[in-house]
């Protein structure tokens, strides 16, 4: 039995589509038989669209959390805090010392209660005065809830300040390629959501291969890039357009061995069977039974999302945003976000093939404890499965933003050997895997109560072993020995001591 | 690529042929922001001119003004009082520490790491607000004289100046963690770029670029001038890789380099005659000495100076309008002039994504290189 | 911190001086100039023009000068003695390549004090004087050394002397479009014009453009 919950969308909209046309066909004068025979794919037709629609809203709003995890993330890993802090300067200033107490400049006194006011909002969030005057600068101590809040509607003003751009052609550029790019990256980006089920009941469009469906479709938009690129006419976006076929086509093809080998462990490739199967049927996340496979899959993603530390192709140090540099206003703010989007769904899909998509980790085990387990389990039905799955991406996104902060960007060529020359094989190793454990370990019913924390373990030791075992020699001889009048070697924390 | 680019860190155009993505052939275009600053120092007088050399190059504007006044020094005959030299001393290397960290500040985002850039200019503020605290404004200081320096260490200037140097040199761990550690920096700066110091001395590249080739040349040693030789440094010096200096070479010298600057500040502040707590007014002998204001006909002083990037050099030519009142000629030497070129036909070989790597490893100017 | 010392820097320069006194049409003489903790001793040379060449080729191979610092033109226009005048200004650094031992290179650190005979490091200053005439010129030295070329595009653009041999002069500071005869650090160009109309009646000649007749800047 598939899985299942309260928040069963799909058949709502299917009754209310279903409902609506019976009551049409019931108030019809004349042609009811006709309509009779064509009523079946009318209500297929209105439901799908109301479905589209409903998946459509829904990315799109948990799309804008998406771009504030970003910033705040980033803004907290390199100690830079934006308008918030600007804004919250007007009552606290700096260490105490307020912006010139400009409230008490205005005319006839209208500014005392703005004094009173600032008074309570610095008894209530204001300043530490006992951090340091040195490190002003970088204030990293605790401001209180208000770096939280304020944020949420960045999104609405960027999208207000793209739309009122103008739409600038390049002259010599070739006019119908230049206007199609951007519809194919939105359509496919876009089309690749219809296909991903947020909930067990969430879902647009859920055909027997969903999987291969969806990753062809992922996979349309790398040539939408390179129309983009060779379009404008502009020599930097074509050889960004170039990089970036070349990259996402080497990318490719690691992610969909991943997948496949994905498919082959859970035994199908329609999505929400992948996920049934492991919140029912092997009772265990994919990820601890083919954790090669989740590795894989984060960075041939990354990869294929163009973020750094593959963004190569829109790098601004030497492309000036790269192949999408001619486009403007709208068509390159909904690009941006055809960024964000493919990221999202990159992260979702991770989430749905290794993390057990909207199950709630543990939840059988928690279910089964004695005596507070009846009421978990009461607690975790009450909650739809969409917000599990959600949240999942959003760990995971918030892991790819941490990623960007801390690393360089690679050239393009040691790009593609890096997708070429090591994740090929490995990803051909982790089919192997799959395809054996399928086989000879999966008795049809479930694992061997051995299989997921051995392999789990054995990729533990391995990651570990792989980190900690250095070359001390080697290392020496590439980090090449620091200046010869003897200074400290750096390591991270160190600055601690 | 440019003049609009934010890879070039200033304005300049860079023409590159290009076969496929391998560079077969530079030519770079300057001259974009020459301002004519030769021109316009025949006609102000000696002390006037100073504020046009802190606008020389702006991201190292104390060293400029003083390679300026040192040849100007020169000229008049001056004899500066040794506390002065001093504070100079403390000025110049609280500049090249600044100067250096927007270099790398620049240098992380062309590499692509993000977070370099926001925590170096983090660490220049520091700086900035003690050059502040000297000069009286974040970037154009016109701190020193003919004579000496504008005005005496301010007070309690001795106790920040440690605590935030000390801070620094704690903090420079986490920026050599984030890019010694990081195996992408490695192997996009390493292999990357490489320079031969004798081809380079003939070039007529110098300083740190040189230094990242194994060479310990530094105008502070090998021509003395200010009162480097009273204190206990050696010039950073960088084991390059055997085909020459690379890019990472270049970026670990100036680590090497902040750290000396660091020192010397922490040692000048220790070995001030006089103490770093005293306080004299400006205009007091100690500080600044008296200097006539007029070079007649036939006079010249030149001056050799270690600048963040390079050697810079004055030459100055005395007999001027207003009967000596002000220069003939003032002659500069941009040490970024020389180099861009000569980096421009190391990138020759290499991929158009190197291209930023190999630059900023130059540290380019073009306030200095355009004048 | 180990520096040159005064005396080796002294003798040094006498040397030099004294060998190239010994050439053609050359007069070398050591200044002393004071700075800071200690002298300076520079090698002033005056060169005439037509021994320049020979000079330079010397100064490289028997004395090891490697560093084309910076040349100047000046324009002296009221001056009796010369209307032309060319600096340059040389380093004897004494670096040389670091050496390569088991596959390590083996940074090259000279003890400044220590240094002796072609490895003191030395500053040079070399004059050529030219009289009165409307294209002076001089031998280039963008053979001998690489960081030579630039300095004489930028001398050429800006002051109008010109560099026999040296392949590819081009305006390095002005734009390329200026016209040709136009130096602006010679002393006959103002600093600031106020109107088109006072840069248009230049003697060097700018062109009005047709569409700028009786323009007020």
């Amino acid at each position: 039995m598939a899985s299942t919950d309260w928040l069963d969308i799909n058949s709502w909209v299917t009754s209310l589509a279903g409902f609506s046309m019976d009551t049409v066909h019931d108030l019809l004068p004349f042609y009811q038989s006709e309509f009779a025979s064509v009523q079946p794919m009318l209500e297929t037709l209105i439901s799908t669209s109301i479905m589209c629609t409903v998946i459509f809203g829904l990315m799109m709003n948990t799309l804008l959390a998406l771009t504030w995890i970003e910033r705040k993330f980033i803004g907290r890993l390199m100690d830079r805090f934006g308008a918030t802090t600007s804004l919250r300067s007007l009552w606290v200033g700096e260490s105490g010392v307020t912006a010139g107490d400009w409230w008490n400049q205005l005319p006839l006194g209208i500014g005392a209660p703005i004094g009173w006011l600032n008074g309570i909002l610095n008894s209530i969030a204001g300043n530490d005065h006992k951090l340091e005057t040195i490190s002003r600068v970088n204030n990293r101590g605790y401001h209180g809830i208000w770096f939280l809040l304020p944020g949420l509607f960045q999104n609405v003003a960027d999208f207000v300040k793209f739309v009122s751009k103008e739409h600038i052609v390049p002259e010599k550029a070739d006019k119908f390629v230049f206007e199609i790019a951007p519809v194919i990256i939105l359509a496919t980006t876009i089309m690749v959501f219809a296909f991903i089920p947020f909930g067990p009941h969430i879902w647009a469009a859920n055909p027997e291969l969903s999987l291969l469906f969806m990753m062809a479709i992922f996979g349309i938009a790398p040539l939408g890039v390179f129309f983009a690129g060779w379009s404008s006419n502009n020599k930097y976006t074509l050889i960004g357009g170039m990089r970036s076929a070349a990259q996402l086509t080497a990318y490719e093809i690691p992610l969909l061995i991943t997948v496949l080998g994905v498919a082959v462990l859970s035994g199908s490739f329609n999505i929400i069977e992948i996920v049934d199967f492991q919140i029912q049927q092997s009772d265990t996340w994919n990820i601890f039974l083919l954790p090669l496979g989740g590795a894989l899959f984060l960075i041939t993603m990354i990869a294929e999302v163009e973020r750094i530390p593959f963004d190569m192709p829109e790098a601004e140090a030497e492309l000036v945003e790269g192949w999408w540099t001619e486009y403007g206003g709208m068509r390159w703010g909904l690009m941006f976000a055809a960024e964000y989007m493919r990221s999202y769904a990159a992260c979702l899909l991770f989430a749905l093939f290794f993390l057990g998509g909207w199950q709630f980790p543990f939840e059988d085990t928690l279910a089964s404890l004695p005596t507070i387990g009846g009421a978990i389990a009461t607690i975790l039905s009450l909650v739809p499965g969409v917000v599990w799955l959600i949240a999942k991406a959003y760990i995971l996104f918030a892991g790819f933003v941490w990623v960007r902060a801390s690393l360089h960007r690679v050239r393009t060529d040691q790009i593609l050997e890096f997708g070429w020359r090591y994740l090929l094989p490995l990803s051909i190793v982790n089919l192997g895997v799959a395809i054996y454990l399928r086989l000879e370990v999966w008795t049809g019913e479930s694992w061997p109560i051995w299989t997921a924390p051995a392999l789990s373990l054995i990729a533990l030791a391995l990651f570990i072993i792989y980190a900690i075992d250095e070359d001390k020699d080697a290392l020496a001889y590439s980090r090449r020995p620091y200046n010869i009048q003897a200074s400290d070697k750096a390591y991270p924390g160190r600055h601690k001591e | 690529m440019g003049p609009q680019h934010p890879m070039t860190h200033g304005l300049w155009t860079l023409k590159i042929k290009v076969d496929g993505e391998t560079v077969v052939d530079t030519e770079p275009e300057l001259g974009y922001i020459h301002r004519g600053v030769e021109k316009i120092c025949e006609s102000r007088d000696f002390t006037q001119i100073t504020t046009y050399c802190d606008r020389l190059c702006y991201a190292s504007a104390n060293t400029w003004s003083h390679a300026y006044i040192y040849a100007a020094e020169d000229l008049l005959g001056v004899e500066v009082p040794e506390r002065a030299e001093y504070i100079r001393l403390i000025a110049v290397e609280l500049q090249r520490l600044a100067s250096h960290l927007m270099w790398l500040g620049a240098y992380g985002p062309d590499i692509g790491n993000l977070s370099a850039m926001v925590w170096c200019l983090r660490e220049r503020e520091m700086m900035m607000d003690l050059l502040q605290e000297l000069g009286g404004s974040r970037m154009h200081y016109n701190f020193p004289r003919i004579g000496g320096v504008k005005r005496d260490l301010p007070t309690g200037f001795a106790l920040r100046a440690r605590h935030k140097v000390k801070l620094f040199l704690n903090r420079m761990q986490e920026y050599e963690a984030l890019f010694d550690e990081s195996t992408i920096f490695l192997i996009r700066s390493q292999g990357v770029g490489y320079t031969k110091a004798a081809e380079m001395v003939n070039a007529g590249v110098s300083g740190p670029n040189i230094r990242a080739a194994g060479v310990n040349y530094d105008i502070r040693s090998a021509h003395p001038y200010s009162v480097y030789s009273e204190f206990d440094w050696e010039p950073a010096v960088e084991r390059s890789s055997i085909k020459g200096a690379d890019c990472y070479d270049r970026y670990r010298i100036r680590m090497e380099e902040m750290r000396n600057s660091a020192n010397l500040v922490l040692q000048a502040l220790d070995k001030i005659p006089g103490g770093a707590e005293t306080y004299h007014e400006p205009g007091d002998p100690k500080i600044l000495a008296k200097s006539p204001s007029r070079a007649p006909e036939g006079t010249s002083g030149s001056h050799h100076f270690e600048d963040s990037r390079g050697e810079s050099m004055f030459y100055i030519a005395g007999g001027g309008d207003g009967r000596g009142k002000k220069p003939y000629r003032v002659s500069i030497r941009s040490p970024m002039f020389i180099t861009i070129p000569y980096a421009a036909k190391t990138m020759i070989g290499y991929k158009v994504a190197d291209i930023p790597a190999i630059m900023g490893s130059f540290d380019p100017c073009i306030g200095e290189t355009d004048r | 911190m180990r520096v040159v010392s005064e005396k080796t820097q002294s003798a040094a320069a006498e040397k030099i001086a004294k060998s190239l006194s010994k050439m053609d049409g050359v007069k070398a003489s050591v200044d002393e100039r004071t700075n800071g903790t200690q002298n300076r001793y520079i090698v002033t040379v005056d060169v005439d023009v037509e021994n320049w060449r020979a000079t330079a080729e010397s100064l490289r191979n028997d004395h090891e000068v490697d560093y084309c610092s910076m040349i100047t033109g000046i324009h002296w226009p009221e001056s009796e003695e010369k209307t032309w005048e060319i600096i340059y200004h040389f380093l004897r650094t004494g670096v040389t390549d670091p050496a390569i031992e088991e596959g390590v290179v083996v940074p090259n650190i000279v003890d400044f004090s220590k240094v002796k005979g072609k490895n003191v490091p030395l500053e040079l200053q070399i004059s050529i004087i030219l009289g009165e005439t409307r294209t002076p010129s001089v031998a280039s030295v963008q053979d001998i050394w690489v960081g030579a070329d630039w300095n004489e595009k930028e001398t050429w653009d800006l002051v109008g002397i010109v560099f026999e041999g040296h392949k590819g002069m081009r305006r390095v500071l002005n734009p390329h479009e200026s016209p040709a005869g136009f130096h602006p650090l010679q002393k006959q160009h103002k600093l600031r014009y106020h109107d088109y109309e006072e840069m248009y009646d230049d003697a060097q000649g700018f062109k009005r453009k047709p569409t700028d007749v009786g323009k007020v800047k």
